[in-house]
């Protein structure tokens, strides 16, 4: 089964990477998240737990990158 | 001298029959210029039919796409829905009418359409409501996954809720300042 990064976006839930996560290079899909983050200021959250992530890892079958919020 | 008379009669009677004849050519003339002009200013009418069934079939190809979108759309906000229900499992949030309940520790968030209310100590009877509004910098989510974001960081990070009200701008769900340019 594969793992999937996805986001939420004006286009409702979006993926934005799949991979196998027994075989996939995670230093890759981290610094891809990283990259993402760098971006747009979204941060993984695991959706098995609803807890942040400091890093994804082979456990995460589903990660939501959750985007910032302003108050106003 | 003769055949120069009969050439000049000739000439005079073609003459004479171009003139008298021409109205009666005139007529089938105009006729068939007249449907002709008919058939232009039909052509055109066609053509501004044709531009009105053009518009017709835009909008109506519009409404197809509104529909189709529409029909996206719903099917985009139902799964949003399913993802602020399953959020809301994640969270331990409760939905009372198109609010949700979200208690961490002794604080009890009410998160409802880009409003958060806050109880900062839920055993206490006198602790004031505060209330902020929040938006995520990413425009254009469905409303419901709007919700999910706010529950899951203030889960995650309650403080959020301050920085928030603080209106000093957009911050992650760790509670770094963002600023959507950097």
């Amino acid at each position: 089964m594969n793992a999937k990064i996805l986001t939420f976006s004006s286009h409702g839930d979006t993926t934005l990477l799949e991979y196998d996560p027994a075989t996939a290079d995670m230093e890759e899909v981290n610094k891809l998240i990283a990259e993402y983050e760098a971006k747009t200021g979204a941060q993984p959250f695991d959706m098995a737990t609803g807890e942040r992530l400091e890093r994804v890892t082979r456990e995460q079958n589903e990660v939501l990158m959750v985007h910032p919020i302003a108050g106003g | 001298m003769a055949p120069a008379i009969v050439s000049a009669i000739v000439f005079l009677v073609l003459i004479v029959w171009r003139f008298v004849f021409a109205g009666s050519h005139s007529g089938p003339l105009a006729r068939a210029i007249a449907p002709q002009q008919q058939r232009h200013s039909n052509l055109l009418a066609e053509g501004l039919h044709i531009s009105d069934l053009g518009t017709v079939a835009v909008i109506a190809e519009n409404q197809f796409e509104n529909n189709s979108g529409g029909l996206h759309f719903l099917d985009r906000k139902d799964r949003a829905k399913a993802y602020l229900r399953r959020i809301a499992a994640l969270t331990g949030a409760t939905q009372t009418g198109s609010a949700y309940v979200l208690d961490v520790g002794k604080m009890r968030f009410r998160v409802r359409d880009r409003h958060v209310s806050r109880l900062r100590d839920v055993t206490d009877p006198g602790c004031a409501l505060e209330e902020t509004c929040f938006y995520p910098v990413h425009r254009g989510m469905p409303k419901a996954e709007e919700l999910a974001t706010a529950l899951l960081q203030l889960m995650n990070n309650p403080a959020l809720f301050d920085r928030w009200a603080a209106q000093s701008g957009a911050y992650k769900a760790d509670g770094q300042a963002f600023s959507p340019g950097q």
